[in-house]
């Protein structure tokens, strides 16, 4: 008899486990725990003034719990930890300048993309005027992008040469070691407004690549994938995706960019 | 065998199996010419602490204070990236220009790039500076005695040295050299920083492409393990050179 009834609850537990998915868990735990850089302005960075982490991929973060109507916990995170955060369970998203791969698609789930990115290159001016131009020469990346990968199998006369992060690649560059960096344009444009020597160099007026940047979730949460994604529409409908989007990359701001891409439109 | 789910069930594609592989011969080849150039410059360190001469004296224990005394990783840095600033930009541009060197029997080495090049030189200093203290000590281990029973025989400092002490102090330095080579080996996966595409480096690049993290960084140590082992294994096989007696 106690065993039978040990049975049963055990059988119950199970399929409320295999019931309830990570929405349900978000809504009944009333928080959001959503992986964001806390160091790479201007997605996502503890702003000096409030102490607090801000960024654009925030302000997604903060539309998607207010969209479930849950508190927001902001979980940081680097390049390297964001597909660990989400499979061990730590985080329930991603929101951190995650662009979207094949490879990585097969550990985790990805929303319809909310930004995105070319990779160009920066090269002493007038050096690099067309992606003809890369044959032959020594082109520096950051370790682990998508740039590294591409550029090794695109174009196979280029050597590349990968270093830790972006601002060692840019030294390497001005000592002559590599011919040309590439990184997304945000970054380049960020990176160059910083350097004393600007004047020298600029960025490429050709991109290698377009890129995608989605919002990484666990696999197999169809519910929560296509909430996000509801969000997402919903934000550039309202006119709110355009607002955010201003407040980092506008006109106003340090490194403006133009807004060549809307939520919702075809990807290459 | 596939591997579980939490392995991402699968394993490392021959693409990325050869990545590694290509990565195994960089590094043993920078480790072998780390080796060479170091033992050699140990040599000159050694023979310069042992020298009458206070000057030379002092510029040996100057160079093997800074050397042992400073993270390695620091000095791979200087000289990848900070010496360049020392140096004129058309000697940066000459450095980076691959040339070819004609050597008879038709063979045309590769130019090797800025990061081999400062690598090799960094590791060798700084492994240099290690090999030059074992050299010294394997040559203080040598009894007094047995000096002065090779000149009481009559013999010339030249012959004292080569059939009495260093029979002797090779035999003694032989384990720590063994240490200090296979120190060496492990030291090259430090040049990831710099660019230089050895296994590590491959490891890493694997690891960001497939995301089998364990994969790529078992296969790694495994490979590490094997270059190791068998270097250690060939130091252990020689004979000893000039017949030491242990």
């Amino acid at each position: 008899m106690k065993k039978a009834l040990l049975t049963a609850l055990a059988l119950s537990l199970i399929s409320g486990l295999a019931m309830a998915d990570r929405l349900d868990d978000i809504k009944k735990n009333g928080v959001l725990r959503a992986a964001v850089f806390d160091s790479n302005p201007p997605f996502g960075f503890l702003d000096g003034k409030t102490q607090k982490i801000n960024g654009l991929d925030v302000e997604y973060a903060e539309a998607i719990a207010k969209k479930i109507g849950v508190k927001l916990e902001l979980v940081p995170t680097n390049p390297a930890n964001r597909i660990p955060l989400l499979a061990s369970g730590k985080a329930d998203l991603v929101a951190a300048n995650f662009t979207i791969t094949d490879e990585r698609a097969k550990q985790v789930d990805f929303s319809q993309p909310y930004f995105a990115t070319g990779a160009r290159f920066i090269a002493k001016k007038g050096a690099l005027k067309t992606a003809e131009q890369l044959s032959g020469l020594r082109v520096g990346v950051d370790k682990g992008t998508t740039q590294e990968i591409l550029l090794r199998d695109k174009y196979p006369k280029t050597t590349v040469v990968a270093y830790d992060d972006t601002p060692l690649a840019f030294a390497a560059l001005r000592n002559g070691n590599v011919q040309a960096i590439s990184q997304d344009d945000a970054k380049l444009i960020a990176l160059l407004a910083q350097a004393p020597d600007k004047t020298k160099y600029e960025v490429s007026p050709f991109a290698l690549s377009r890129e995608y940047e989605g919002v990484g979730l666990p696999k197999g949460e169809t519910r929560l994938v296509a909430l996000v994604n509801e969000t997402l529409v919903q934000l550039e409908k309202s006119g709110e995706a355009r607002k955010i989007y201003d407040r980092w990359f506008g006109p106003k701001t340090k490194a403006p960019l133009a807004r060549d891409f809307k939520i919702g439109d075809k990807t290459e | 065998m596939t591997p579980p789910l939490w392995l991402g069930q699968t394993w490392l594609a021959p693409k990325y199996l050869g990545a590694l592989f290509s990565g195994l011969l960089l590094t043993a080849w920078l480790a072998f010419l780390v080796c060479l150039l170091a033992t050699l410059l140990g040599v000159v360190l050694t023979a310069m602490t042992e020298s009458r001469y206070l000057g030379l004296r002092s510029a040996a224990r100057f160079f093997i204070s800074v050397h042992r005394n400073t993270p390695l990783m620091v000095q791979v840095l200087l000289w990848y990236f900070g010496v360049p600033n020392l140096l004129p930009e058309e000697a940066m541009l000459w450095l980076n220009t691959p040339h070819t060197l004609a050597l008879p029997l038709g063979l045309e080495p590769a130019w090797p790039s800025y990061e081999f090049l400062s690598a090799w030189i960094s590791l060798s200093l700084y492994s240099a500076s290690f090999i030059a203290g074992e050299l010294a000590s394997g040559l203080r281990a040598v009894s007094h005695g047995q000096r002065e029973a090779a000149r009481a025989l009559g013999l010339r400092p030249w012959q004292e040295l080569r059939h009495v002490i260093l029979p002797q102090a090779l035999a003694y330095v032989r384990q720590p050299l063994i240490g200090q080579y296979t120190g060496a080996i492990k030291n090259t996966s430090l040049t990831m920083a710099i660019g230089v595409a050895e296994l590590s480096y491959r490891s890493r690049q694997v690891e960001s492409e497939t995301l089998l993290t364990f994969q790529a960084f078992a296969v790694a140590t495994a490979l590490y393990l094997l270059l190791i082992l068998a270097s250690q294994w060939f130091g252990h096989s020689q004979k000893p050179i000039w017949g030491a007696s242990r």
